[in-house]
């Protein structure tokens, strides 16, 4: 175990320049698990590169490893995004721990799990297994695991950590790994002590230490599964990639309108607030500001942790909703309508470029009465929305809504929703909208 | 019969630089000193043109064998003989002369300044007092955070200079080619103008909050060209009188331009960003004029505005594939 630890150490140093001691270490030879593990691992444990296809050379690289005697590896979709979305500009290859080198096709892509399927030209290979205990149970928190891959292209490692069960507060399953997982270590897998495969590395937490994602193992034998029972493979990475991407936002609404909103009071208002355990809540206040605001705002917000990534440069699923309760302190009702102004300009929370990822943006805004019942202030509302060029039938959507009911205090309340069907966006809206009501 | 004839020199503008009075029954015009009338012209000859009257009692000009001739007003067509009519004036070299008799009829007499001066100083003081009000009060209105005297002051000044520094070079336009600079007419005609976009702009939030009709401020740009045209046309006015309709059709045609390129850019930055000006500006609910509507109807625009994103989208991937 102190070896494997100092490996790490040792990398770091050699990243900084400086590696005195590694030359005179003793090669590994199974004294640690993690020794005999990495032993076993160069023919099986690869680094995936992405080619600019006209320049010949990689523009970033990731890990994957072997999972079938037939060529098939697993690696994370992010890996090799660029080749799935622009099959004409990129191509990818492999570089195995044991320095083979080949072609991969891209078969089968899980864009919610951030997984792939690729199939090398290398047959017979040794192959990781899956750890079927974990699948179905689960691991004990505290469990000992060795996340391998090739960190930023400096050679492979293992990497020692913990398993920690999964994170509570992801929509999309993932290991709670705390060990130190680094850029170019993606797609490779982390193993148990006799080296079968709990997840893959996808991801870690920056402003934290050593808080490392790794996806389930039970998602990468699923989509390995649909490859080995023959499915198609797709003919257009980026039309599948829409399809997932519609699949899984419809899965998301339906959760949300099964656990619904919650009131939450903010002064005389009620408004909704999310109730799915995937949301982070937050309140903030200007009550300490200086110099003295002279309206206060309490505001709370709520964020989704649903996330998904499409491209280097597209991130979005991402649900935002938040209620700020303004009242005046000294403004008289024009100053304050000003401030309310400042407080609820429509925005769109794009989750990507402009003109490569969605159309232009269009509003519409009118007064709206959610009910005839008395016990709802009539509401401005904003409705801002913009399309996905690439993919049919997504949507971003911002609903933005003032009460207009008094002219010394009011609610803002928004509702930002990316990637979204648009019909999920009107009912989620709706509902939204509807929510918002006096206490009595 | 009277035997004296009038013969004046004009300037470029059609101002008399210069008025001999010729007693006799000709003149005589050239650049020699034997002329009764001499033009330091060096495109017009020792003797030009002779000025005598016919059998009628009509004045006649002659061209007295110059080399460079003689025509009418801005005309090409040489002439040697022009029947004098005391309008138009006769050009010779470079010089435009104008000859009348003593029975000219002249234009009646104008009422003095003096009382005419009054109303413009009163309506001047009165717009002044409104825009800085206008100002004042939008000031107040949009101070959310801390007062601050210089935020009164400082649009304030910065409006002052705008609009003096605009005045002044107008007055200075009339001064030279009208010889008056006008100066309260044209600050009149600028006060007016700022003041009229300014309650237009107004108008136009009020509308988009009031009515929830946001086309008067998405078109607010279209008002402010028109103002600005119309400012510049009673300016053009000011600095000469004449030929009107020649001026509005030029400031039309700027303005026509203007509002044409502006559009333009605007739809090229909205495709460039993706963004319309989606500044909405809220007021005190009790300016609600019209009924909230009902969340159905709501509903109902909101899912036309989806057919709207969906016809955006085909249009940009059209776009691309023109590529």
């Amino acid at each position: 175990m102190g070896k494997v630890f100092q490996t790490v150490v040792l990398f770091a140093a050699a990243l900084a320049g400086a590696a005195p001691a590694w030359a005179a270490e003793p090669p590994v030879n199974g004294a640690s698990a993690a020794g005999r593990i990495f032993a076993a691992a160069p023919a099986r444990l690869l680094q995936i590169r992405t080619l600019v296809i006209g320049a010949g050379r990689e523009t970033s690289t990731g890990s994957g490893f072997l999972v079938g005697a037939d060529g098939l590896a697993i690696t994370n979709y992010h890996v090799v995004s660029q080749a799935a979305l622009e099959p004409k500009t990129y191509r990818l290859e492999y570089t195995g721990a044991d320095d083979s080198r080949g072609d991969i096709r891209l078969l089968a892509v899980d864009l919610p799990n951030d997984l792939a399927v690729v199939r090398l030209d290398k047959r017979d290979a040794p192959f990781f297994a899956f750890d079927q205990a974990a699948m179905q149970r689960g691991l004990p928190k505290g469990e000992r695991l060795y996340s391998m891959g090739n960190p930023l292209d400096l050679g492979f490692t293992i990497v020692e950590g913990t398993y920690n069960g999964l994170v509570e507060r992801s929509y999309n399953e993932r290991i709670h790994f705390t060990g130190a997982l680094n850029p170019g270590m993606s797609g490779g897998p982390a193993v148990t002590a006799d080296g079968q495969v709990v997840g893959v590395n996808v991801a870690k937490r920056s402003g934290g230490e050593l808080i490392s994602f790794l996806v389930p193992a039970r998602f990468a034998a699923a989509l390995l599964q649909r490859v080995q029972g023959g499915a198609s493979e797709p003919q257009e990475f980026r039309a599948e990639i829409g399809r997932q991407l519609n699949a899984w936002q419809a899965d998301l609404y339906r959760a949300i309108g099964d656990t619904g909103f919650r009131p939450a009071a903010f002064g005389p208002y009620r408004a909704p607030e999310a109730t799915a355990p995937w949301f982070t809540c937050r309140a903030q206040t200007n009550a300490g500001v200086m110099p003295k605001p002279r309206a206060s705002v309490d505001s709370m917000s709520c964020r989704s942790d649903t996330g998904v990534f499409v491209a280097n440069d597209l991130n979005t699923g991402v649900i935002q909703l938040s209620h700020s309760y303004v009242r005046t302190v000294d403004l008289n009702q024009f100053q304050f309508a000003t401030f309310l102004s400042q407080q609820s300009q429509p925005r769109l929370i794009g989750g990507g470029a402009y003109r490569k990822w969605y159309t232009p943006q269009r509003c519409h805004d009118d007064f709206v009465a959610t009910s005839t019942v008395p016990d709802r202030p009539p509401l401005r509302v904003a409705w801002c929305a913009q399309a996905y060029r690439e993919f049919d039938g997504l949507y971003d959507v911002a609903v933005i809504a003032v009460t207009e009911d008094r002219g010394s205090e009011a609610l803002v309340s928004r509702l930002s929703m990316q990637a979204v069907r648009y019909a999920d966006a009107m009912a989620l809206g709706k509902r939204f909208l509807e929510a918002v009501q006096w206490t009595k | 019969m009277d035997q004296v004839i009038w013969v004046e020199v004009l300037s470029r503008h059609r101002d008399v630089a210069a008025r001999f009075r010729v007693a006799g029954p000709q003149a005589l015009i050239g650049r020699g000193y034997d002329n009764d009338v001499i033009v330091d012209d060096p495109y017009v000859a020792e003797r030009h043109v002779r000025v005598f009257r016919d059998d009628n009692g009509h004045l006649v000009a002659e061209d007295a064998g110059s080399r460079n001739g003689m025509f009418l007003d801005r005309d090409k067509t040489r002439h040697a003989r022009i029947v004098i009519d005391g309008e138009r004036p006769i050009r010779i070299g470079h010089t435009y002369l104008r000859i009348r008799e003593t029975s000219h009829a002249v234009a009646g007499e104008r009422t003095g300044r003096q009382d005419m001066r009054a109303v413009p100083l009163v309506l001047v003081a009165v717009l002044v007092v409104a825009l800085v009000a206008t100002e004042v009060l939008w000031t107040w209105i949009n101070e959310t955070g801390e007062q601050r005297a210089s935020h009164y002051l400082q649009p304030l000044l910065g409006l002052g200079l705008l609009i003096g520094g605009w005045v002044a070079v107008w007055a200075l336009l009339s001064r030279v080619f009208s010889g008056r600079a006008r100066f309260e007419h044209n600050l009149l005609i600028a006060l007016a103008g700022y003041l009229v976009f300014r309650l237009y702009s107004e108008f136009a939030h009020f509308t988009a909050f009031a009515f929830a009709w946001r086309t008067l401020v998405t078109y607010d740009y279209v008002a402010m060209w028109c103002v600005l045209a119309a400012i510049c046309f009673f300016h053009l006015r000011e600095v000469g009188p004449s030929r009107l309709k020649l001026k509005g059709a030029v400031v039309a045609a700027l303005l026509a331009a203007a509002i044409a390129v502006h559009t333009l850019k605007q739809s090229e930055t909205f495709h460039d960003l993706g963004q319309q000006n989606m500044s909405r500006r809220l007021m005190p609910p009790a300016f609600r004029l019209v009924p909230v509507r009902d969340a159905g109807d709501f509903f109902a625009d909101i899912e036309q505005l989806k057919l709207r994103l969906d016809r955006d989208r085909i249009d940009a991937q059209n776009g691309s594939d023109g590529r």
